[in-house]
């Protein structure tokens, strides 16, 4: 099956060259032929465990063990406390 | 050499006298500064912060404080699971510089146990692929043979503790990343059942896979280690609220009566002589021993294979949609507004695994294909569950080999990402159907090179699965014989 690498790179904000682009197409292509063969069988998939369900957690505030400034250190570009991104509003 | 013995013996020692946690760490450390050149096992080291801790739980046991089995035992992380203000990369240049402001559950854990960390090991990146040569860092050797890949992704964990370079090490698993790496350099691997481990602070790769379990040289050890990471945890929303016995005290029951069930379909033609003849010699030792041996099938498991690589991608491409330059981790420079700062960062912080499980991810849950892709995996995913429940009405545990073939050489398969995926249709199926497996050495190949035994129970029968595996392992004379690296 031919697959459009560009808009599925698109989708997924990753940007390639054409030889990239070309590449991945190929492989991407042999990767999905592989996938695709799967059974045709009846059937929902509920995917929830029943001995053991989910819990969901109250919504409430709980405090952070870890300071706002050792988050902050982890972003690329801090000014005022705040992260940095570029212009979205012009 | 304190970094040839096993945990249990040096927690046995320590406890005694018979060494110091200090002298214990300098020996791992020591063998690091030997070997790390030519394993390349670790992305992070922390002697001083290691060192220091080993101080500090040899002070507090001679202050006569009851402490844990585990305590001043080092134990390496893999880089996959957050460590507070320790680098915690994934071997990625997206997260090249991420120190985490808080620990992993597993981490407290170990944290209250007192456990020394040597440092954090390699693995392929964001824990995609089966050899460690995905690692955006460096590619890991197999201390066994330094020409070879040690398996993957969680191959820094398994070169370590096999080289002596740690005494145990953490790994991860969404689709063999520790049974296959144990396999590989001849080490005992335990993937746990879905939710008996918390996946708190685990950087995700597939949600619904991943689980952390414990990498060590022999049986006991890994049921040390097991016994200190599993249990409930608020933080973790798939984590299952239940008792867990000592899984050390649970050993040594024999296996008289058990029945092996043996599934065809894990001895297809993908699957070389040797290890079939291998695995089934493991089996045979047991059948000597009162083990009941039967043939059983789970004729989906070759679709498995599809249905793992459609599942665990989509939760892939929606998980690493966290990346994307803005609040931590890699962020591109000469970037023209905002879509061009996601989409450089990611172009530039991701390697190429990375990018085509993004991108199968992304297409098998993309406008049109969702129904004929995913959909379809997950109903296929019930099915290979329900069959494994049926076969657990006649057998209590299940026996396969882990990998295919013997760890390969480096480079060998690294254009070949189909090759590769491949490899991984013995391990899959357990993740996919939230079972508990163990990979434990059953011999070596031609090259010389450890074959791995899996060992598949229902869910929560980890005690079963360790009481089995310790069992050969005493039959084989003990697993925990390290190599001579050269």
């Amino acid at each position: 099956m031919k697959i459009d690498i560009n808009h599925i790179a698109k989708l997924a904000r990753l940007k390639m060259d054409e030889q990239q682009a070309e590449k991945f197409a190929s492989q991407m292509e042999g990767i999905i032929e592989m996938v695709a063969n799967l059974p045709e069988i009846e059937g929902v998939a509920t995917g929830l465990d029943t001995s053991n369900p989910m819990r969901l957690r109250e919504d409430v505030a709980v405090p952070s063990s870890a300071k706002r400034s050792e988050i902050l250190e982890n972003a690329p570009q801090v000014e005022a406390g705040c992260v940095v991104v570029p212009r979205i509003v012009e | 050499m304190l970094y040839t013995k096993s945990a249990a013996e040096l927690s046995a020692m320590l406890k005694k006298g018979e060494c110091s946690s200090v002298e214990l760490t300098k020996s791992v450390f020591d063998r690091i500064a030997e070997t790390e050149s030519k394993v390349d096992a670790y992305v992070t080291l922390c002697e001083e912060s290691a060192m220091a801790k080993a101080a500090e739980v040899d002070a507090k046991r001679a202050r006569g404080e009851e402490l844990s089995p585990l305590a001043g035992i080092p134990i390496a992380v893999k880089d996959n699971i957050c460590t507070k203000g320790v680098l915690t990369t994934c071997s990625s240049k997206m997260l090249y510089n991420f120190k985490p402001p808080y620990d992993a559950t597993v981490v407290e854990k170990l944290n209250k146990c007192d456990f020394v960390m040597p440092g954090k090991v390699n693995m392929d990146e964001f824990a995609m692929g089966s050899s460690c040569e995905n690692s955006a860092i460096k590619p890991t050797h197999n201390p066994r043979d330094l020409s070879r890949v040690p398996g993957g992704s969680s191959g820094g964990s398994a070169a370590a503790v096999v080289s002596g370079e740690a005494i145990m090490a953490l790994g991860s698993d969404t689709g063999g990343s520790i049974r296959q790496p144990a396999s590989y350099c001849g080490l005992v691997g335990l993937k746990p059942t879905y939710g008996s481990v918390s996946r708190y602070g685990l950087i995700a790769f597939a949600s619904s896979l991943d689980q952390i379990g414990p990498m060590t040289r022999t049986v006991e050890d890994a049921a040390m280690l097991y016994s200190a990471i599993c249990g409930g945890d608020e933080r973790d929303a798939t984590s299952a609220m239940r008792d867990y016995p000592d899984f050390v005290a649970e050993l040594g029951k024999g296996v008289k009566g058990l029945r092996i069930g043996i599934p065809k379909e894990y001895f297809g033609p993908g699957v070389t002589e040797e290890v079939k003849n291998s695995v089934m010699a493991a089996v045979e030792a047991l059948k000597a021993e009162g083990a009941i041996v039967k043939e059983i099938s789970l004729p989906s498991t070759d679709a498995a294979l599809n249905a793992y690589y459609i599942i665990s991608s989509a939760e892939a491409a929606s998980n690493l949609a966290r990346f994307d330059g803005v609040k931590y981790g890699y962020r591109a420079e000469n970037i023209e507004g905002l879509i061009d700062l996601y989409e450089k960062s990611r172009s530039e912080g991701f390697g190429d695994e990375v990018k085509r499980r993004i991108m199968l991810g992304t297409f098998v849950l993309s406008s049109g294909f969702s129904d004929a892709y995913y959909k379809r995996a997950k109903v296929l995913q019930m099915r290979i569950r329900q069959e494994f429940e049926d076969a657990f009405a006649d057998c209590d545990v299940i026996a396969t080999p882990t990998s295919p073939f013997t760890a390969f050489k480096l480079g060998e398969n690294v254009d070949d990402p189909l090759k590769m995926y491949a490899a991984d249709i013995c391990t899959i199926t357990v993740n996919i159907a939230s079972l508990p497996a163990i990979s434990i050495p059953c011999g070596n190949g031609v090259d010389g090179m450890p074959i791995g035994l899996q060992l598949i129970g229902p869910r929560f029968s980890e005690s079963t699965l360790f009481n089995v595996a310790d069992h050969y392992e005493k039959l084989a004379g003990g697993f925990n014989k390290l190599p001579e690296i050269g």
